[in-house]
């Protein structure tokens, strides 16, 4: 195979990815994204959801939806929706005003918040004598009649994190 | 300071390490200028300027000092400008050379009076109130509690002077004008918070106007 006098050998280096791409360390959060390819091939590819090389060229964007055999089912619940409340009437604003001096709170506690709930109904109840010899009130509030297990359960039916 | 240009993202199969530049040489240029940046670009490595390390800095914008060494020495002056990393002070109007700009063949430039920086520890001194004579200076605390600058021969207390507050925003916080997008102390110190018994989604519940009737199966750990 003789080359003709004319032409040249050009010596081209490649940095191959895909040895990476199947290596041990490339698993789903991995941050290397497919190169090879014409602007065209990558356009095409990144809109068609069907296609084998999608997720490949997709830069790590959730995808919302599943591939059902050829097709592409988009599934509503992976779509995010954005739960942003009403900033009407919101006084706060972005920046905080230089002239306006430090303001100091100390943190709510435990402490503050049963004070906050039920110091009031024990102070009036003290002064009309309506607690029994150990303290316990005798016209107990809804608060006041409150178990720790219907609280737990309280907490858990709208859904927690902590209990 | 530390300028980091380029750090490895935080996952499992990365080293991590980060290109900084940790050396800089600072001037009268302060460090988010252009200037600076153009002296401290990718590739400089300048000598290492030796620098006093002072503890408890003394010198603010608006004090009175006086020069000890050089053409002006004896002569009294407002501090100007302050660069702490170089120990470096500018008096006003004081310890100056005149350079020319844009000399072009005829034409001599225009001449320009600017004021060299002056160390700190050796060749400034802060006037004392009661004498105007240069002192030494002491951080002492007074019967209140407030740190103040003493000075070390007569005792009187040299306060640190209003210009010394002044900022790129304001003169003084008092007189700020205020913008549309900050927040007014009534505002700010308005407490809307009411306390209630409930859990941050109980309340979040409440206000959404959702109810929920059902209650989860009971989990155990083991």
């Amino acid at each position: 195979m003789a080359l003709p006098l004319t032409s040249s050998l050009v010596q081209t280096r490649v940095i191959s990815t895909s040895a990476t791409a199947y290596g041990k360390k490339n698993f789903r959060k991995f941050l290397m994204y497919g190169k090879r390819g014409t602007r065209q091939f990558k356009q095409q590819v990144k809109s068609d959801p069907t296609s084998e090389f999608h997720q490949m060229f997709s830069r790590g964007v959730r995808p919302v939806g599943e591939l059902v055999g050829k097709k592409y089912e988009v599934i509503p619940e992976k779509i995010p929706e954005l739960i942003v409340p009403d900033l009407e009437g919101f006084k706060l604003k972005p920046y905080v005003s230089y002239r306006v001096p430090d303001v100091v709170q100390g943190e709510f506690r435990p402490q503050d918040l049963f004070h906050a709930v039920y110091s009031q109904k024990i102070a009036e109840d003290f002064k009309a004598g309506k607690l029994d010899e150990e303290g316990r009130p005798l016209e107990p509030s809804e608060e006041e009649q409150l178990t720790p297990e219907v609280a737990k359960e309280r907490a858990l039916k709208i859904g927690s994190d902590r209990f | 300071m530390a300028q980091v240009d380029w750090k490895t993202p935080k996952a499992i199969q990365y080293r991590q390490t980060e290109v900084k530049r940790t050396k800089f040489r600072f001037t009268t240029n302060r460090p988010w200028t252009q200037q600076f940046a153009q002296q401290n670009r990718v590739g400089t490595r300048r000598k290492k300027v030796f620098v006093e390390p002072i503890t408890d800095w003394s010198f603010f914008n608006g004090d009175r000092v006086e020069i000890l060494v050089g053409k002006d020495k004896g002569k009294q002056g407002l501090v100007n400008y302050v660069v702490q990393e170089r120990n470096w002070v500018m008096v006003e109007g004081l310890n100056c050379h005149y350079r020319s700009i844009g000399k072009k063949g005829d034409y001599p430039g225009m001449m320009l009076q600017s004021e060299a920086p002056l160390l700190v520890t050796s060749q400034v001194a802060l006037l004392d109130p009661s004498d105007n004579k240069p002192t030494d200076v002491e951080w002492r605390y007074t019967e209140e509690g407030d740190k103040v600058r003493v000075s070390v021969r007569t005792g009187r207390i040299i306060p640190i002077p209003k210009l010394a507050e002044e900022t790129k925003d304001y003169k003084t916080k008092r007189t700020y004008v205020e913008q549309e997008k900050d927040t007014t102390e009534d505002d700010l110190t308005r407490i809307t918070f009411e306390p209630a018994l409930k859990t941050f989604e109980m309340d979040i519940a409440t206000k959404m106007g959702i109810e929920e009737d059902r209650v989860p199966l009971k989990t155990y750990w083991y």
